[in-house]
């Protein structure tokens, strides 16, 4: 009645930065939102900040050098990493990985796997609100898994363990105990992450219906892992194009059916589950064995002119190591597809149209890691 | 009616020491109880909290005191004067205007008066003026849409909050807290109206702008909230009346719902017993409220606008008809009991539908098992 | 209002269970024997003197580079009437603490198994004040093998 003669009202959109540093702990990352009341109208991502050029620091070194910088592109998950870098060199120089290097390398990159998910979990909870709790159950498990990492490899986050042609050395002679001691911990985490939110109707009202994309938004936009599964890809590539012993596992793959946030997170958390049965069984088929071919040069070289491209099923999505050869032993090119990057360029999409305050919850449910963003 | 204290019988005196009493105990009780989260929560996360400082963390708040007290007193140059300084003192005052009224004991209180619940509702939504006065006078966009929110989240939940003390007063027939307590010695009023308990939580969860509701607090998330331009000593005077309401709505919670020093023996007991009784009532309030922040996220502004005005109030009143029905027809009370308990349930029921699709989770899950390849 | 619930019943299980602080520093937790912290070099107590022959395998092969080696004549050395079989013996050696990022390789291609991790908590504890005093000289780096403080922990 009286607003249609009202004449229009001269607004203006508010531009709200959220800066490099920001209390979410996800490293530092800055993103331009423009904001018309409530509704987010624009989104924009400054990335950048945590370059360190490991790609071409890498073209320096060789390919026992090289291990160190790549774990440092995904700190989080530093065994999956690692495994993208050797399975690649072993292509191209034609090694062959003994099983039992194999085995604890699979059992290695799941229990990474599940840190890297507490991680998410923990961030993710103090991102919904929750005060402190998710992060310090989180933390309490990867403590478990971290001092497990410390007695077989020295480090608690920069591993350098794997080499091309199996591992560095062998494993402590209780592996088997430590790692089902672990296992039972952390299933006591995940029961608690469990009960603490998933049914929670707050968590519901927050995480469902939010930032949904759809999976031909999502396949076009070159997602991948659980943000791309929780739109309702069965997309694996444990499963399409197993590596390693995979095939020889039973497991499954949880999807999700809606693409919000909220099945985002279940999907992460029903992963965690599998790779638990994963380690179980991968324990009961660890054999004696080498952990490196017997053959092995101490320099490695690799034949001139050769590429290739490999990819493993990261914690974060498709982690793939492209890697030129020149035949020496330094790599003439090496590229790192980095799976937190290609999910960034969903968080426009997924944003737009969203309250300000999902903003933040949509940008913690793709799970970056910014090392692994920027290299 | 007023004893006077000390045997003092000169009514501006004894009013006089009886508020120096309660400034300095308000004091003590703020920082004791800024400690005393901060280690539950920590106990509640299996860490330790403050340790350090002082014996087992116990000077943490002094600590924290004179940090705040040494640093500078910044201003915006272009705040507003008068708004930018008064707000602190907006937030504060109506809070320790509500003591006058709490009973602690027997005689043990400010004064007594007529409309003693209906002088703490008005007191209390004083407040919110101080949180838009911060919000507007720190000359700052984001300031101004924080004290916005919380001056609309703080109204929206006054109404479920007076509208359950009208219901809780209905059942006592009085406003007077001391005679409210005494209606209550051999059965407390939580008892009649367990709905009400519930909804007085939630209403005053939201007033205290406390998990779930620290939109306006937990705004520093995107944009800070509007206490972004206060520093140092102004900014612990938000700190400390946030503290202080939780306090004093502990102490109107033990009054009104459990009896406050009445029950279960507490006239027969004296003095000491009464405190004790009012001490733990108040303290298992306080307890829940902290506990609810170590568990349960955040809501959003809208969802919980609208959990104020489409789920909370329509209850309200539907049990305040109740009540009326009950006492004007002299039923028993049990009849109330019973409602409460079908009225909480109703009120399950509509927050899970709220949340709809409900999660089940197992049928919305589809895993790929191992047919192999996608 | 059933979720939220759980939630608090979770929450007040962790109540229950009760803090999994470890206390640092007031206690420090033992240390597994694979711990690798910053490099240190070894000394031979047969013979006394260390077993770095200064052969430079680890300067090449450090990926940061942050050792420098200089190598001297060994005077100790039989030819000279010594007790020793090394013909070189490290004259100067100077590992940069900052620059390290402990990745193990100087171990790795160790041909006299005269460089080890540090697995003790000084390894851990190395914090300065000043960034160029994380620069460690021969003396620095030897003196928790001479005083028999480390136990190395080199893998075959």
């Amino acid at each position: 009645m009286v607003i249609e003669s009202a004449p229009d009202f001269e607004t203006q959109d508010l531009l709200i930065n959220v800066g490099p540093q920001h209390p979410s702990t996800h490293g530092v990352f800055r993103m331009i939102l423009e904001v018309d009341g409530e509704i987010v109208k624009d989104l924009i991502p400054h990335i950048g900040y945590l370059h360190r050029g490991a790609e071409k620091l890498c073209e320096n070194n060789d390919f026992r050098q090289g291990v160190g910088y790549m774990d440092r592109t995904e700190y989080l998950a530093s065994h999956n990493a690692e495994l993208s870098y050797v399975m690649a060199v072993e292509a191209l120089a034609e090694l062959e990985v003994p099983e039992r290097a194999q085995w604890i390398r699979m059992i290695l990159c799941e229990l990474n796997r599940l840190s890297s998910h507490f991680m998410f979990l923990g961030a993710f909870g103090v991102d919904v609100g929750v005060f402190g709790t998710p992060f310090i159950y989180a933390w309490r498990e990867r403590e478990a898994l971290i001092d497990l990492f410390e007695e077989i490899s020295g480090d608690r986050m920069m591993y350098a363990y794997f080499r091309a042609g199996g591992l560095a050395w062998e494993v402590p002679g209780n592996f088997e105990e430590r790692v089902r001691e672990v296992l039972v911990s952390t299933r006591q985490g995940m029961k608690d992450f469990d009960n603490l939110l998933t049914r929670n109707e707050i968590f519901l009202a927050r995480t469902k219906n939010v930032g949904i994309i759809s999976a031909e938004d999502a396949i076009e936009l070159g997602m991948s892992g659980p943000t791309l599964r929780a739109s309702g890809v069965p997309l694996d590539i444990r499963k399409s194009e197993p590596y390693m012993y995979y095939d020889q596992i039973d497991f499954e793959v949880p999807i999700g059916t809606n693409g919000d946030v909220f099945d985002r997170y279940l999907v992460r958390l029903k992963e965690m589950e599998q790779s638990v049965s994963i380690i179980e069984q991968c324990l009961e088929r660890l054999n004696d064995g080498p952990i490196m071919p017997e053959r092995m040069p101490r320099m490695l070289r690799l034949p001139e002119g050769q590429e290739v491209y490999i990819r493993t099923e990261a914690p974060r999505g498709e982690y793939g190591i492209y890697l030129v050869s020149k035949g020496g032993n330094k790599p003439w090119r090496l590229k790192v597809r980095s799976a937190c990057l290609s999910n960034l360029q969903a968080l426009r999409k997924m944003s737009v149209g969203q309250y300000v305050a999902d903003a933040i919850i949509i940008l913690g449910s793709i799970d970056i890691v910014l090392s692994e963003v920027d290299r | 009616m007023n004893n006077g204290i000390y045997g003092i019988e000169i009514a501006w005196l004894d009013a006089v020491i009886r508020l120096h009493i309660i400034v300095g105990l308000m004091t003590v009780v703020v920082m004791g109880l800024i400690y005393v989260e901060r280690k539950v929560l920590a106990r509640f996360q299996q860490r330790l909290g403050p340790t350090r400082t002082g014996p087992a963390g116990l000077l943490q708040s002094v600590a924290d005191g004179l940090k705040l007290v040494g640093k500078e007193d910044l201003r915006p140059r272009n705040a507003d004067p008068w708004t930018f300084e008064l707000a602190p003192y907006m937030v504060f005052i109506p809070v320790f205007l509500g003591f006058v009224i709490v009973p602690f004991a027997f005689g043990m209180q400010v004064r007594i008066l007529e409309l003693g619940l209906i002088y703490f509702v008005a007191t209390s939504s004083l407040g919110i003026i101080g949180w838009v006065m911060a919000g507007w006078g720190s000359d700052n966009r984001y300031a101004m849409i924080g004290g916005m929110r919380a001056a609309a989240q703080g109204i929206s939940y006054e109404l479920p909050l007076v509208l359950s003390l009208i219901s809780v007063a209905m059942v006592s027939q009085s406003f007077n807290l001391n005679d409210i307590v005494l209606s209550q010695s051999t059965y407390p009023n939580l008892l009649w109206q367990p709905l009400v308990l519930v909804i007085f939580i939630i209403a005053g969860l939201a007033e205290l702008n406390r998990t779930p509701f620290d939109i306006p607090v937990g705004e520093s998330e995107v944009v800070g909230g509007p206490f972004v331009e206060y520093s140092g000593i102004r900014w612990s005077f938000f700190f400390l009346a946030e503290y202080a309401a939780l306090f004093i709505m502990g102490l109107i919670f033990a009054a009104v719902f459990m009896g406050g020093w009445a029950w279960p023996l507490g006239e027969e007991l004296g003095r000491g017993w009464q405190i004790l009784l009012v001490t733990v009532k108040t303290s298992l309030f306080i307890f829940l409220i902290f506990w609810i922040r170590a568990s349960v996220p955040r809501l959003r502004i809208d969802q919980l606008m609208a959990f104020s005005w489409k789920i909370l109030l329509p209850l309200t009143f539907v049990q305040v008809l109740i009540n009326g029905a009950v006492l004007v027809y002299d039923a028993p009370l049990w009849i109330l009991t019973i409602t409460g308990l079908v009225g909480i349930v109703v009120l399950v029921r509509l927050i899970e539908r709220a949340v709809r699709p409900s999660p089940a989770v197992n049928s919305e899950f589809v895993s790929v098992g191992n047919e192999g390849a996608s | 209002m059933r979720g939220i619930v759980k939630s608090l019943a979770t929450t007040m299980s962790t109540f229950i269970r009760g803090p999994v602080t470890r206390g640092y520093p007031s206690k420090h937790r033992e240390l597994p024997e694979r711990d690798r912290a910053f490099p240190l070099l070894l000394w031979d107590k047969d013979i006394d003197e260390p077993f770095c022959t200064g052969c430079h395998a680890c300067e090449r092969a450090c990926p940061v580079e942050c050792m420098t080696v200089i190598m001297k004549d060994n005077p100790n050395h039989e030819s000279q009437d010594g007790t020793s079989k090394r013909r070189k013996i490290v004259d100067e050696f100077w590992i940069d603490y900052g620059r390290c990022m402990r990745c193990n390789i100087c171990v790795e291609v160790c041909n006299f198994e005269a460089i080890a991790m540090n697995n003790t908590w000084s390894g851990h504890e190395t914090s300065v004040y000043d960034r160029a005093d994380l620069v460690m000289d021969l003396p620095q780096l030897m003196a928790q093998s001479k005083s028999d403080e480390i136990q190395e922990w080199v893998a075959d």
